[in-house]
């Protein structure tokens, strides 16, 4: 491969990594806004939180498939507590209660962090077995990025299974549709969205374990990603999780190819076409839900 | 006769002596003696002994919580260690009384209407005698209009914008101690152009905001003076705490590039030096903040091998130049390892006054206090007066002027060129001679004479 071709297929490859990264944290983002209507702001303080644990996780038994398991399993234990005790309380006070419980729950995971593992940025390097790079048709890639992009499409795949191939799945649409009626069929509808909010808040911590070899893990961790997880889960539409994984997609391809030719404009590539999409579908390109 | 030619012998001889010997005494009004320095054993940043009734007040406004929470720490722990020394020696003589240094910190949390409200209550209800600040242009300028507005001494030593003291921004009350955008950029195409005299091609990788901005300009406008051969082969300016740089690492890659210059500061260095490794790039990055250790550890001795660091607390090789310095290196680095509890035993409050950051930190206090000592009041005309055109040595035997014009800093920098551990006892001089273990640290060091570098003066600015 040319050079120059070997960089704009580096190029395409990168935005697809960025992508992938970003529908890890706005699948999860998408599945607790999007199917259950809750505004969960403290979405990306749960993604830091797992970057957090599995630094903890590494530095004592040095396992890196450790870190992906336990930190994100923790982080949704305490997703569903959070929603179990709190924001159950406040649910039915609409938005304004849950966006206000949110920043607060966001807050105390920031401030524990730094109770916990101080302020200073932390070191995770990538595992062992995924350093270097892997030449294909002479362009060198980093292991690491595609074992993201893998990893991603693996995600997705289960959900989109147990989702719409399994009879759970059918219940959390059916709920979310009309928890009523599913409710009086005899179906525990708070226990569905308490397990549906836990899976949104272990997908935050996959992605939160999966990225923080590549970015220095610090308290503002969560600032960095959250805005464009949330930008993701809008433009996608509410609840669609096909939405979040093509818009994450052009999102990181937006990103990529906007630095390669209109660098100035790059960062703002993605509201651009959120507002043109918005323009045209104000639900998001695939939204089901209002 | 003869009388008479040896009377005009002598006084010859006596005008040479004075026109040599006299400047040499008179070089620098004040500086910090290690001698003068006090038992600093019972020191802890986590524990600090705070002095009661009437005090010199210093207010650290910088941010302590938020994310950029530890930079606060980082600020904090060598100016409590300056009034800490001050306070042991019994104080400072101020308005015809001993009065011992009290340090405030005050929390900004990084964002400007945090700033004026803290920094106002600091004036107005701590009633502080000085401003000591900080992490950000934007919010340093919020300081420095409120030390206008209430006549309050301001000291800037970690915001770098030439742009706070230009003639719409500059006040009589600020002085600015730390070096500056413009400076730094200018710094290290010197260092290339006339020094190093290696690589041509470089890649200018900034964040794109004011600072970012100002610290591209000044290496370009460095490069045309002192490099003019040299060729920018692509410029980028990318957003605040990105995520992904492997889109502009791969321009970078394909552009020729044999040096990045960045002005990025943690964590947007750390991240773009650590995805550049990652990715099998090893081009050598100029920078002014890439010197975090935490960062410098995981990157590696490799990964961190040849990066050129235009630092502001550094002397010509060794390091270590007398007895006096390493003791007070000594002093600092052992509480490190054997008292101090977290976050101040981390890598990074490992070195202290050795070098850095944290050295510069304390130094600028020491200049501060100094100024207040030699004023002999906390009035701030009378700071004023005594700070303008001063001269001060530091500890590594670097002498800081203060332009009496604009209230900036004229000094001496210094590119530092990272080496692998066991090539690093050329700068360390004292055991275990290194910087650290597991990364590249400060090896060959190269002056960048402060003439040659002088702060930017704004040529509206009129005093």
């Amino acid at each position: 491969m040319d050079p120059v071709t070997a960089m704009y297929v580096a190029q395409g490859i990168h935005g697809l990594a960025y992508g992938m990264i970003l529908f890890l944290v706005a699948s999860g983002l998408t599945l607790i806004f999007g199917m259950m209507g809750i505004l969960n702001l403290a979405h990306a303080s749960f993604f830091m939180l797992s970057a957090y644990i599995s630094y903890t996780v590494l530095q004592v038994t040095g396992n890196f498939w450790l870190a992906l398991l336990i930190a994100p399993v923790v982080s949704a234990v305490i997703g569903i507590l959070m929603e179990r005790f709190l924001l159950r309380r406040v649910h039915a006070s609409g938005h304004i209660g849950e966006l206000i419980l949110t920043v607060g729950v966001a807050l105390v995971i920031l401030e524990s962090v730094k109770v916990f593992w101080g302020t200073e940025n932390l070191p995770l390097p990538v595992p062992e077995f995924l350093q270097g790079l892997v030449s294909v048709a002479g362009l060198e890639y980093p292991i690491y990025r595609l074992f993201i992009i893998a990893l991603a499409l693996v995600l997705l795949a289960i959900l989109t299974v147990i989702l719409y191939k399994t009879r759970l799945g059918m219940v959390v649409r059916a709920a979310v549709s009309d928890a009523d009626m599913v409710n009086a069929l005899g179906v525990n509808v708070p226990l569905v969205f308490m397990a549906v909010f836990g899976i949104g808040t272990w997908m935050a911590g996959i992605a939160g374990v999966a990225i923080a070899p590549i970015l220095t893990v610090f308290p503002g961790l969560a600032d960095q990603m959250g805005m464009d997880a949330f930008m993701v889960v809008v433009t996608g539409g509410f609840g669609s999780l096909g939405g979040a994984f093509l818009v994450s997609t052009i999102f990181g391809l937006l990103s990529s190819y906007g630095v390669q030719f209109v660098s100035a404009l790059a960062p703002v590539l993605m509201f651009i076409f959120m507002a043109i999409v918005l323009v045209i579908k104000p639900m998001g390109l695939f939204g089901e839900r209002e | 006769m003869k009388s008479t030619k040896m009377i005009f012998s002598a006084i010859i001889a006596i005008c040479c002596f004075c026109l040599v010997a006299v400047p040499q005494t008179l070089a620098v009004n004040d500086a910090f003696d290690p001698g003068k320095m006090a038992d600093m054993s019972d020191f802890d940043p986590s524990n600090p002994v705070t002095p009661s009734g009437d005090t010199i007040k210093i207010a650290i406004v910088a941010s302590f919580s938020g994310p950029a929470a530890f930079v606060g720490e980082i600020f904090y722990a060598p100016v409590l260690w300056a009034a800490h020394d001050i306070n042991k020696r019994g104080g400072i003589m101020v308005d015809g009384k001993r009065k011992k240094v009290q340090v405030i910190r005050a929390d900004h949390m990084s964002q400007v209407p945090q700033a004026k409200k803290i920094t106002e209550r600091m004036v107005l209800q701590e009633k502080v005698d000085v401003l000591w600040g900080t992490n950000g242009s934007h919010l340093m300028k919020v300081i420095n209009q409120v030390a206008k507005k209430y006549k309050t001494i301001a000291q800037c030593t970690a915001a770098l914008s030439d742009d706070l003291y230009d003639h719409k921004n500059f006040t009589r009350y600020s002085f600015m101690t730390s070096f500056q955008t413009d400076q730094i950029g200018r710094a290290a195409a010197y260092y290339y152009g006339q020094i190093r005299k290696k690589e041509k091609k470089f890649y200018i990788l900034c964040q794109d905001y004011l600072f970012g901005h100002a610290m591209a300009n000044g290496f370009k406008k460095g490069l045309k003076q002192y490099f003019p051969e040299a060729e920018i082969v692509g410029e980028d300016y990318h957003k605040l705490f990105l995520t992904d740089f492997a889109p502009y690492l791969t321009k970078i890659k394909a552009s020729g590039a044999e040096v990045v210059y960045t002005g990025d500061w943690i964590p947007d260095a750390a991240n773009l030096a650590k995805q550049a490794r990652q990715m099998g790039m090893m081009l050598p990055f100029a920078h002014t903040f890439l010197d975090e250790p935490n960062f410098l550890h995981e990157v590696g001795i490799e990964g961190t091998k040849g990066l050129i660091q235009i630092g502001q607390y550094a002397t010509t090789n060794p390091n270590f130049k007398n007895a006096g310095q390493i003791m007070v290196y000594r002093a600092w680095n052992n509480l490190w390892k054997n008292k101090w509890t977290k976050p101040f035993n981390t890598y990074t409050f490992k070195h202290g006054p050795g070098g850095g950051n944290i050295g510069s930190y304390m130094m600028q206090t020491y200049w501060l206090l100094s100024v207040i000592e030699r004023a002999g009041s906390t009035d701030p005309e009378k700071i004023i007066k005594t700070w303008e055109g001063d001269t001060y040595q530091l500890l590594n035997g670097k002498v800081m002027t203060m332009r009496a014009v604009d209230h900036k800093a004229i000094q001496d920098l210094h590119a530092i060129e990272y080496v692998p551990p066991e090539e690093q006892k050329v700068n360390f001089n004292i055991e275990p001679y290194r910087w650290y273990d597991g990364c590249s640290g400060g090896g060959p060091v190269s002056r960048i004479p402060a003439d040659k570098i002088m702060p930017l003066l704004d040529p509206e600015l009129k005093r």
